[in-house]
């Protein structure tokens, strides 16, 4: 089970945003993708989605084209979670991430939806927010506010072995170190349940601590894809930043 | 069965004070409905009604007259709410409002031409239950279409530009008014006047009936789109991500509103502000997802329309203050207050 991404291509205006991009996202492992500002990472994530159409090329979700998947099965299939647009009405947090519960059509709302919640709630470290407004909340915990609806939307039941995607653009981004490191463990934890994860992150030594596969971006085309010890090199880091990258195995193991 | 009761699923995301302001709201319907039916130029006592049999002309009055017009009125109030809720929800904007974004007008203009230029053409009834209504619709959605190109597709970076493009609509909207107007005959220019200041004098079955089925079944078929507003909260993509198909949602919302609006506009003319004020109360009392906020309008609206309408009758009874009038005059103060006090404007 996993998503193949094979020769992607994606044009604005006649201007390749991507080109001929191929990777595979497997379940159980986080796929990490780095690379400079403006070089398609996000793009990348919008046409995984389905937000955007390819140009050119194929997006197996477990061997199924993407184009076959409905709108709202994508939605049962992968969550995302990206640079949020600001919220107008004044949402309380509780009923943000109630958004991201899809078990729709019967009244049996409450009953997985608590324990659920709950956990989510829990993962996140938003316990005592849930009754708040989101518009108040500070920009560090509304991104933890929406990591939990992420969550929540690619949940599923203990005895379920359905294939579930979650995608991450920059879920670090405002975050103090403490719930970097939080939102990290809380990554990898759903990927050892098995989940599939693509994680953009800006942060090199965070991909390197908990990727399994990292894929390097820069102009829209791949420079690599393989397992951190292989991508992450001074060679590749150079060609993607333009800057000469010295590569130090970490003395304490990167723990912080 | 089943059917019917997954209906009522948007229930399921009401808080528990949501519900009872949402039970509180539709009993106040029902009490404003009894009150505006009891009072007017003629009065009858609510337990009257229930023991004994009113004298002929009384009858008539009430049966003939007072219950359509109060119904008109509350369906009318129903349709404004409604509408601007689900119209603020989809432009993600707290300005949205049928009148503000040049909805009525639109649907005024639709009316005033089939008034001026094709009153000759029909017949009376045909007229007034089809032809007027119909081109009340076109006139809506054509405006609403417009809004939709010049904000492309309602995007979140239109907002402005989509007040901007409400007044713009408005004034051409009067332009065209101002020319039916002028070469309108003095029994066309009565009918037109009427739609600039708006009342429910004109109800009768006849003219209503096809109406309130029509605001029903459209109201009854917004609702379920109510999570689906909640999730556009978010944003189109994010919302497209949680599974919403969003092309079919606005349209759904588009044609909904302009749907009601045309046929609340070619009954009652353009009365202003209550589809921007009506929302706002409902999301003050009890929250703002619109699972709560869509139906609580539609009842709040009612209410307050039914009483506008009383007020309009008893003020300086018995003549009546049009009650376009009456609302414009309590909305725009409350529209300038919601101005001074928004953060997000």
């Amino acid at each position: 089970m996993s998503i193949n991404i094979s020769s992607l291509t994606y044009e604005v205006d006649n201007k390749k945003i991507l080109n001929e991009i191929s990777l595979k996202i497997e379940l159980g492992e986080i796929l990490c993708v780095l690379g400079p500002n403006g070089s398609g990472k996000s793009t990348l994530v919008n046409l995984i989605s389905g937000n955007f159409e390819a140009t050119k090329g194929d997006i197996f979700f477990d061997k199924v084209d993407l184009k076959k998947i409905s709108i709202e099965d994508r939605a049962f299939t992968r969550s995302v979670m990206t640079q949020s647009q600001p919220i107008v009405f004044d949402f309380t947090v509780r009923e943000i991430i109630e958004m991201g519960w899809l078990k729709r059509g019967n009244f049996n709302f409450s009953k997985d939806f608590k324990y659920v919640f709950n956990q989510v709630v829990d993962e996140a470290s938003i316990e005592n927010l849930t009754e708040k407004k989101f518009n108040v909340l500070s920009g560090g915990e509304q991104k933890r506010v929406h990591l939990a609806r992420t969550l929540i939307q690619a949940w599923r039941p203990s005895n379920s072995n359905d294939p579930k995607y979650i995608f991450l653009d920059e879920p670090t981004a405002n975050l103090d170190i403490n719930y970097e490191k939080k939102v990290m463990e809380i990554v990898r934890k759903k990927a050892d349940e098995g989940i599939g994860v693509l994680l953009i992150v800006h942060d090199i030594n965070l991909a390197c601590k908990y990727s399994d596969k990292i894929a390097v971006l820069k102009d829209g085309f791949l420079l690599g894809f393989g397992s951190p010890e292989n991508i992450l090199t001074e060679e590749i880091l150079s060609n993607a930043y333009d800057l000469p990258v010295k590569v130090i195995k970490n003395p304490l193991s990167f723990e912080y | 069965m089943n059917v019917f009761l997954s209906y009522f699923n948007f229930l399921n995301y009401l808080s528990k004070f949501q519900k009872f302001i949402f039970y509180f709201l539709i009993i106040l319907f029902f009490i404003f409905f009894l009150v505006s039916i009891s009072l007017g130029s003629f009065n009858f006592f609510l337990f009257d009604l229930l023991t004994y049999q009113p004298d002929s002309l009384n009858k008539i009055v009430l049966y003939e007259i007072r219950i359509p017009r109060v119904l008109l009125a509350g369906f009318v109030g129903a349709s404004l709410g409604i509408s601007g809720a689900s119209l603020q929800g989809l432009f993600r904007n707290p300005l949205a409002d049928p009148g503000l974004i040049g909805v009525s007008a639109g649907a005024a203009l639709g009316a005033a031409l089939v008034i001026v230029l094709g009153s000759n053409f029909f017949s009376e009834y045909f007229f007034n239950t089809f032809a007027l209504p119909f081109s009340a619709i076109s006139g809506a959605a054509l405006v609403i279409t417009l809004l939709y190109f010049f904000t492309r597709g309602f995007g979140y970076e239109g907002i402005t530009y989509m007040l901007l493009i409400g007044i713009a609509i408005n004034a051409l909207a009067s332009v065209g008014i101002g020319i039916l107007t002028f070469i309108s005959s003095d029994s066309e220019l009565r009918g037109l006047t009427f739609w600039t200041m708006g009342s429910f004098g004109g109800a009768s079955w006849q003219i209503i009936m096809p109406a309130l089925v029509i605001i029903i079944f459209t109201i009854l078929w917004m609702i379920p789109s109510a999570r689906k507003l909640d999730l556009l909260q978010l944003g189109e993509p994010e919302a497209y991500r949680l599974g919403i198909d969003i092309q079919k949602l606005k349209f759904k919302v588009i044609i909904s509103s302009a749907i009601i609006v045309g046929v609340s506009v070619a009954l009652s003319g353009m009365i202003g502000f209550v589809g921007l004020v009506v929302p706002h109360l409902v999301r003050l009392i009890g929250g703002v997802n619109h699972s709560y906020l869509l139906p609580a309008s539609a009842f709040f609206g009612g209410s307050l329309m039914m009483s506008a309408d009383l007020l309009s009758r008893i003020l300086i009874s018995p003549a009546e203050v049009p009650v376009g009038l009456l609302t414009s005059a309590l909305g725009a103060p409350f529209f300038l207050w919601l101005i001074f006090n928004s953060r997000k404007i």
